[in-house]
């Protein structure tokens, strides 16, 4: 029971992944850049960092993920 | 400054446990091989997480508890539907029990931190909000059948990463100061 054929389920998951962990990742960059002249002291600054350096990587995964399933790499 | 007292029961609170209605649905759809039904449901749960915040912002309606339960349901449905793809065989076993145990040890770690702070508190995580958020998409992967081992064997990885850093502000680094609400 589908609610959309195959192909369009696929174009489907390959442009939500895809616009997702792009715009995660340029989120995140930009959320560290900003960080830049922050005290980096402040615990809070550091998890912030940290996190956002996580939301990078995450973003490059789903990027090479959605590449992968295109039989691009 | 005063803290205003808010009711548990508000419309942020409702929205948060609405995403429990979204279960019976996503199971039933798995049992019956229905994947894209499957992936709209767990879309509907996660859609409904990034609801409750915006609920809540707007109603004037945040509270500790209402963070406490938001963090309590995205284990519990994400778990929970995690478990489900993989006893279907949509998702590897092992990563599955892997993130559960990695989840488990979080919990643990926090219900210790608020013991050390002495008071009802969720840590906030930037990286472990990022994790959780990527839980969400494992069960789209899983239902997708989308790149699934790949997706599937790097989550531990990220998520013992960002529990070594989280363990050590929670369990070893100094409480910080209270902040004014």
């Amino acid at each position: 029971m589908n609610v959309i054929s195959d192909t369009q389920f696929e174009w489907f998951l390959t442009l939500a992944v895809g616009l997702l962990a792009g715009v995660w990742l340029v989120y995140d960059a930009i959320n560290l850049i900003r960080t830049a002249g922050a005290d980096g002291q402040d615990p809070v600054i550091r998890d912030k960092r940290f996190g956002y350096v996580i939301g990078m990587v995450i973003g490059v995964i789903g990027l090479v993920g959605v590449l992968r399933f295109r039989g691009m790499l | 400054m005063h803290r205003r007292e808010v009711s548990k029961w508000n419309p942020a609170n409702a929205v948060t446990a609405s995403r429990f209605l979204t279960l019976p649905l996503f199971v039933w759809a798995v049992q019956h091989g229905y994947r894209q039904w499957a992936t709209l449901f767990i879309l509907v749960c996660g859609l409904l997480d990034k609801l409750d915040g915006l609920v809540a912002r707007m109603f004037d309606c945040r509270s500790a508890f209402g963070e406490m339960f938001d963090a309590i349901t995205d284990a519990l449905c994400y778990g929970f539907a995690l478990i489900v793809v993989a006893w279907h065989g949509w998702a590897p076993a092992i990563p599955v029990a892997l993130a559960i145990a990695l989840g488990l040890t979080n919990t643990a770690m926090r219900a210790q931190y608020a013991r050390r702070i002495g008071r009802a508190t969720n840590y906030k995580s930037y990286a472990m909000e990022r994790v959780v958020a990527y839980t969400g998409y494992l069960i789209g992967f899983a239902t997708g059948n989308m790149e699934v081992t790949y997706f599937f064997w790097l989550f531990p990885v990220v998520m013992g990463l960002v529990l070594l850093h989280d363990g050590k502000r929670m369990l070893l680094d100094p409480i910080p100061a209270a902040r004014p609400a």
